[in-house]
């Protein structure tokens, strides 16, 4: 079976005044369908910036990405494709958690009957099937990050990005929050990369990997 | 519905802070809407009206020459065979005095055909008291004012004096004495001046005070409805043209001009003040659009982190502007729509707004003095609702157009990172 995504010699570069940082040197990475791999690293090591490149949200100065054996991943296909999950939950303030999980079906194509079943299959799946009423304000930091989850798995995506999403959770409540993560990633064969600083949570993975001056290697 | 327009409603009122302050951004617009309506009616209003009464008084076009038309029916004839013309009448007008008991009055008096008239001019529908119907060479109708100044009434006798007969002053054997007439009715146009200096009398009185034999001051003529009064004024004249020296007699700057052309120093007047307004109230309504503007920016920089959030879903840049653009637009509507329905409610008991504040302000007579009409006309056409519609909607579009750029011009990266 094909990588869901494929990269090859992705580098990045930022000025900063008139110094030029070389934050990615060359990364390599290819994930397999229902795959998990976490990215460990120092901040400011270029895990977000990976991330970004890989949902194709920026471009590589040098390199490329390759999703399912495609090199141009318009906005429209991005949505479909891939999940992102924020260390920010980044929940729109003005849907419910049920419509923040619909607003990636809006967005991706359209909603009917089919994308409302699955709202409240994914809503059931992350245990919050009595609070799909409660806007983002009235839930729990680690409630959100579950809504977060359900949202970038709505459109039934072949890779999630998971950009540090226990960051602002206590362990506890992070620990179940990775375990969600990783369990229906599973279930439904999703591809799964997961910037982390956790090593506990990192260890979960398949393949556990060190962005280190802006090469990847195996830990 | 596309999650753009979903959310764009979605944002406009998902707190009670954000509906408080889209409530204030559609006031404004609203306000600004109701004002050009209500202004831009009312001017519209006294010019139909001026133009209403017009043609209700003196038909859609006048006939006048620079001396006495001696022969008004041959000229009726011309005129009423011209294509576009229903019916003519002949009047005879001028200064006389008017005494009862010793209360003189200096009116301009109508000299008209009760038999003829009524196909020209609607005179019965301003008739207060008494009949058009009784009006005989022996009697007259007063307009309201004018009537109650001197304190005359139905069967009232009164004296009148004309200019012509200063030319028997001095015959030793002649003696000036007025002609006396009996009030058979009170009429009411509803403009202050015609109201308080006009006067009605049969064509017949008014050529024995003046001394026109047979001949007439001119004709009022009725054109058909629809038809367009300058085309119709312009085959009078090239009628008229014509037929002088063949089969009418000549006469002395025998000229048809239609009611727009005889009033039209004040209807460039309203035109230019309607103008004017017009541009002063769009200001309002620009003022709401720079508050909806400012609102929606703040939004955009409030919302930088979800609209990178957005990108990672898969929305475009296009749509993104959207989002923010339609609010926009959104206000524009609903505002639009709330400053008409407020708009209309106040054209709609306008006079009852009017007494209301004269009430207190006192100056009841002073208005009508001023404004010569004792109702408040109103009359929105067409081009100027769609002149306040399409402004109010462009200037609101334009207000979310900026920020809506704004939007889609952030780099999703930059707005995902943003604290």
């Amino acid at each position: 079976m094909s990588d869901v995504l494929t990269a090859r010699g992705l580098r990045k570069f930022y000025r900063s005044g008139d110094r030029t940082i070389e934050v990615l040197r060359g990364v390599d990475l290819a994930l397999a369908p229902g795959e998990s791999v976490s990215i460990r690293g120092e901040s400011g090591s270029g895990k977000s910036t990976l991330l970004h490149l890989l949902a194709a949200l920026d471009r590589p100065d040098a390199g490329e990405v390759r999703w399912e054996g495609t090199a141009d991943l318009g906005a429209r296909r991005r949505g479909r494709f891939v999940g992102m999950v924020f260390q920010a939950f980044y929940l729109v303030p003005e849907l419910s958690a049920r419509e923040n999980i619909l607003l990636a079906a809006r967005i991706g194509g359209g909603i009917g009957a089919e994308s409302r079943q699955r709202t409240e299959e994914l809503l059931q799946a992350v245990g919050l099937r009595e609070r799909g009423h409660h806007y983002p304000g009235q839930l729990s930091g680690g409630e959100r990050q579950r809504v977060a989850v359900a949202r970038a798995l709505m459109n039934r995506p072949r890779l999630i990005l998971a950009d540090e999403p226990t960051g602002n959770l206590d362990e506890r409540t992070g620990d179940e929050v990775i375990e969600l993560l990783m369990g229906l990633c599973a279930t439904t064969s999703t591809a799964l990369a997961l910037v982390t600083h956790n090593a506990a949570h990192a260890a979960k993975a398949a393949r556990s990997l060190l962005l280190h001056e802006g090469v990847l290697r195996p830990l | 519905m596309p999650w753009y327009v979903y959310l764009a409603l979605k944002q406009l009122y998902s707190t009670w802070q954000r509906f408080f302050f889209t409530g204030i951004s559609v006031l404004s617009v609203a306000l600004g809407v109701w004002l050009l309506l209500v202004v831009l009616s009312v001017m519209g209003g006294f010019s139909e009206k001026i133009g209403e009464m017009t043609q209700d008084t003196a038909g859609d076009i006048q006939i006048t020459a620079e001396a006495t038309i001696p022969d008004p029916a041959s000229l009726q004839r011309v005129v009423d065979a011209v294509p576009g013309v229903v019916a003519s009448a002949p009047f005879a007008q001028g200064f006389v005095v008017i005494l009862y008991g010793d209360k003189p009055v200096l009116p301009v008096l109508e000299g008209i055909d009760p038999a003829a008239v009524e196909k020209v001019t609607p005179l019965h529908k301003f008739i207060r008291l008494g009949s058009l119907d009784d009006l005989d060479d022996d009697s007259i109708i007063l307009s309201s004012i004018l009537a109650e100044q001197i304190g005359a009434g139905l069967g009232s006798k009164v004296d009148v004096y004309s200019p012509a007969q200063l030319t028997h002053w001095g015959r030793a054997d002649e003696a000036i004495l007025p002609r006396e007439l009996t009030v058979v009715g009170i009429f009411e146009i509803g403009h202050q001046q015609l109201d308080k200096s006009t006067a009605i009398v049969t064509l017949r009185t008014m050529q024995d005070l003046y001394d026109l034999g047979s001949g007439v001051h001119g004709l009022e003529v009725k054109i058909a409805p629809g038809r367009d009064v300058q085309a119709v004024t312009n085959a009078i004249n090239r009628t008229l043209a014509r037929a002088q020296g063949r089969t009418l007699r000549p006469v002395p700057g025998l000229w048809a001009q239609s009611w727009k052309t005889s009033n039209a120093d004040f209807l460039w007047a309203v035109r230019m003040e309607k103008a004017i307004m017009t541009f002063i109230l769009l200001a309002v309504v620009v003022v709401a659009a720079f508050l909806t503007m400012s609102l929606l920016i703040v939004l955009v920089l409030k919302k930088t982190r979800e609209i990178g959030l957005f990108a990672a879903l898969g929305a475009t840049r296009a749509q993104v502007a959207a989002c923010f653009c339609l609010q926009g637009v959104f206000i524009g509507i609903v505002g639009t729509a709330l400053g008409l329905v407020f708009g209309f409610v106040s054209l709609h008991y306008r006079n009852e707004i009017i007494s209301f504040v004269l009430r207190f302000t006192g100056g009841e007579e002073a208005f009508a003095n001023v404004y010569q009409f004792t109702q408040l006309p109103a009359h929105t056409s067409g081009s100027d609702l769609t002149t306040i519609v399409v402004s109010a909607l462009v200037l609101s579009t334009l207000a979310g157009a900026i920020p809506a750029l704004l939007a889609a011009r952030l780099n999703p990266v930059e707005a995902l990172r943003n604290e």
